[in-house]
């Protein structure tokens, strides 16, 4: 049982939307959701991870999460995890998380 | 191909043999059930032609039995039937037959479903050799699992202290490997060290990590190494072998109880929580750090905090597979359910067995979905000594005691960079290593250094730490104070005498140790001198170390000790 990946891009933004449980069934739909915008390295872009239909998320969401914060540049990344409910919030949190991306 | 006939009825049985030659198959007939059941055994067909009524045995017995002697491949049976209604042709199915064909025979559609019966044969006999393909790999798989598991264990488990009277733990791994990694050990000072790894995912992947992590445990801790150096070497060494999507969420504790102090180092596991003596929850400690493995240590990465342990403290500590259990509606265990059980009205020795089984209860045999380990300490035991011995010593070999001598200078700059203590002690234990005195080599050196660095060149007083508040203040200001240290040093000297018995031979060695400071000095005469008056927050140090030596003597600044350690072969 995995959830399902929803985009919606702009010139600058991507967003990327995820409903149900966010785990590591879910490795390739992610990946390929973003990997076509991170394959120019020149041109920046801004990644809103939207978790507002998230119920669950486990160890290999958040891998999936330091991937592409690597592949759009690492520390230069402009990554934004927004809407996650306390439970996630409290999961990106222990793991300080919000030492790496914006969560909002 | 190769076809049985079955049928008591001659012309029929001739015109089919006949007919089915021509076409080129092998043909062989029987006269009834119980001869075609035995030519079936000896000739092997790969198809059979089988009519119903017949003296002896019947074709719908003949065909169980058949399908009986050959269920591990696939001969189609064809009944030869005159029957039409539809209850002979539902038996003629149930007695395992694959298709009935009406008498009196149509050639065109006797030779449709023979080419029919043959492919789906073809079909099944395919199928057939896959499954024993995989059933064979899968068998090669699970031996090298067994294999790995075996090495696996042997490398984590080496020298762990799980027997130590005061651990309690449950792990729990969701497969043959175990993703959470739970490893102690005691550090050569007499601190406990304790580690609680959580990698990304489950199973093997996650376990190969866990093995480079438990032998720089393990090593770093035996070398005197803190804890927050540990989690720097393996931060280090998970970056450079971890694809970027993995990484080890980790606590590295160390219990010492002389000191009565917890060290913690917590990067993304759950809260640790501390519970006192009437079982209540006294205090949470959250993860401050990353995990490890996610992006190279800058100097905070490093920071251990520091927490006051009472002689009936119990820490627990647990992996989010605990938590994050469900049972079977997807409702998750919780970590308010968890700490339900720390409201004061339990017995505190019973705390680790009744979460356990109200997890239990909770869960009511649902499937696992992730590895769940929990872990206790009782810290009123936790200088109770391990049921067995640690084998570290006796693999070392026996050095005769020889003449040697050891100096170090160090500046401010180096004591605010780096832990010297692990390097020095291994330079001695490494030139002349007396068995079992390692502890107590480490545990003087140890404390001569911590008096010269704390007292004589930061001028810390040891009575702050008398009360919990003065005990975090005295490390906060250590801190402080260490990083704006600009002058002064310490010299440590080290001199081995071997020590003869009255027929000039060798009995054992004497370790002169001076150990002098640039600082003012201290009044050591009162710093707490015997070891019964204190038994309070630190401030032991001296006393330790006169009862550990034989000779200890501070100059008259106070900011010079000498100290003469003594061991016999």
């Amino acid at each position: 049982m995995s959830g399902t990946i929803s985009i919606a891009r702009t010139d600058q933004e991507t967003t990327i939307s995820i409903k149900g449980r966010f785990n590591f069934e879910m490795h390739s739909q992610f990946r390929a959701a973003y990997q076509e915008e991170t394959v120019d390295k020149s041109r920046s872009r801004r990644f809103i991870i939207d978790l507002t239909g998230t119920e669950y998320i486990d160890s290999s969401a958040l891998g999936m999460l330091l991937l592409l914060r690597e592949e759009a540049g690492t520390n230069d990344a402009d990554i934004e995890i927004a809407n996650a409910r306390p439970e996630i919030r409290k999961i990106l949190e222990t793991a300080n998380f919000q030492r790496l991306f914006k969560i909002t | 191909m190769k076809i049985l006939i079955v049928d008591d009825d001659r012309i029929n049985s001739t015109i089919l043999h006949r007919l089915l030659s021509r076409e080129g198959h092998q043909v062989f007939s029987a006269e009834d059930g119980l001869a075609g059941v035995e030519m079936f055994d000896s000739e092997r067909p790969e198809l059979v032609l089988m009519d119903i009524r017949m003296p002896r045995m019947n074709g719908y017995e003949a065909a169980r039995e058949i399908k009986r002697i050959s269920s591990d491949r696939f001969v189609p049976i064809i009944f030869l039937t005159a029957v039409t209604d539809e209850e002979g042709l539902v038996q003629c199915i149930e007695s395992g037959g694959d298709d009935f064909l009406t008498k009196p025979f149509n050639r065109t559609l006797l030779q449709a479903k023979i080419e029919a019966m043959e492919r789906i044969r073809r079909l099944h006999t395919e199928l057939h050799s896959q499954k024993e393909e995989l059933e064979r790999h899968q068998e090669r798989v699970q031996q090298e699992l067994d294999i790995s598991q075996h090495l696996f264990s042997n490398i984590v488990r080496a020298g762990n202290l799980f027997d130590a009277p005061c651990l309690r733990h449950i792990s729990r791994p969701m497969s043959q490997f175990n993703g959470d990694l739970l490893v102690a050990s005691y550090n050569p000072a007499g601190g406990l060290h304790i580690m609680l790894g959580d990698f990304t995912g489950h199973g093997l992947s996650a376990a190969v990590g866990a093995m480079p992590l438990s032998e720089l445990f393990y090593g770093m801790t035996a070398q005197g190494y803190s804890i927050g150096d540990i989690a720097d070497e393996m931060n280090a060494k998970l970056l450079s072998i971890m694809p970027t999507r993995m990484f080890c969420a980790a606590c590295l504790l160390e219990v010492d109880m002389r000191q009565q102090s917890l060290m913690v180092w917590n990067g993304g596991l759950p809260d640790i929580l501390l519970v006192d003596g009437q079982g209540r929850m006294q205090q949470r400690i959250a993860s401050y750090h990353l995990p490890l493995g996610i992006r190279p240590f800058n100097p905070d990465d490093r920071k251990v905090s520091i927490f006051e342990l009472r002689p009936d403290t119990r820490i627990f500590l647990y992996s989010d597979g605990l938590t994050e259990a469900t049972r079977h509606d997807n409702l998750m265990y919780g970590s308010e359910r968890l700490e339900r059980h720390f409201d004061g009205n339990r017995q505190p020795e019973h705390l680790f067995d009744d979460i356990i089984s109200d997890l239990d209860s909770f869960r009511a045999g649902a499937q696992q979905s992730d590895d769940i380990t929990l872990l206790e300490i009782n810290c009123a035991r936790a200088n109770e000594e391990p049921v067995s011995d640690s084998l570290a010593h006796a693999r070392k070999k026996f050095i005769p005691p020889t003449n040697w001598s050891l100096s170090f200078f160090f500046s401010p700059q180096l004591l605010q960079t780096v832990d010297p203590l692990p390097a020095i002690i291994n330079s001695v234990m490494n030139l002349q290593a007396p068995a079992g005195h390692r502890e107590r080599i480490y545990t003087t050196l140890a404390e001569l250094f911590s008096n010269a660095l704390d007292h004589g060149l930061l001028g810390l007083d040891t009575k702050t730490k008398q009360t919990p508040e003065g005990f975090m203040r005295y490390y906060s200001q250590r801190e402080e104070r260490l990083a704006a240290l600009e002058h002064g040093f310490i010299r440590l000297e080290l001199t081995h005498i071997p020590q003869y018995d009255e027929k000039q031979q060798k009995t054992g060695g004497e370790m002169h140790i001076r150990v002098e400071d640039g600082g003012p000095g201290f009044d050591h005469q009162h710093v707490h001198s015997t070891l019964d008056g204190n038994m309070g927050h630190g401030g032991r140090g001296i006393a330790l170390v006169r009862s550990l030596c034989t000779k200890l003597a501070y100059n008259e600044a106070g900011n010079c000790a000498d100290v003469v350690y003594r061991w016999t072969i």
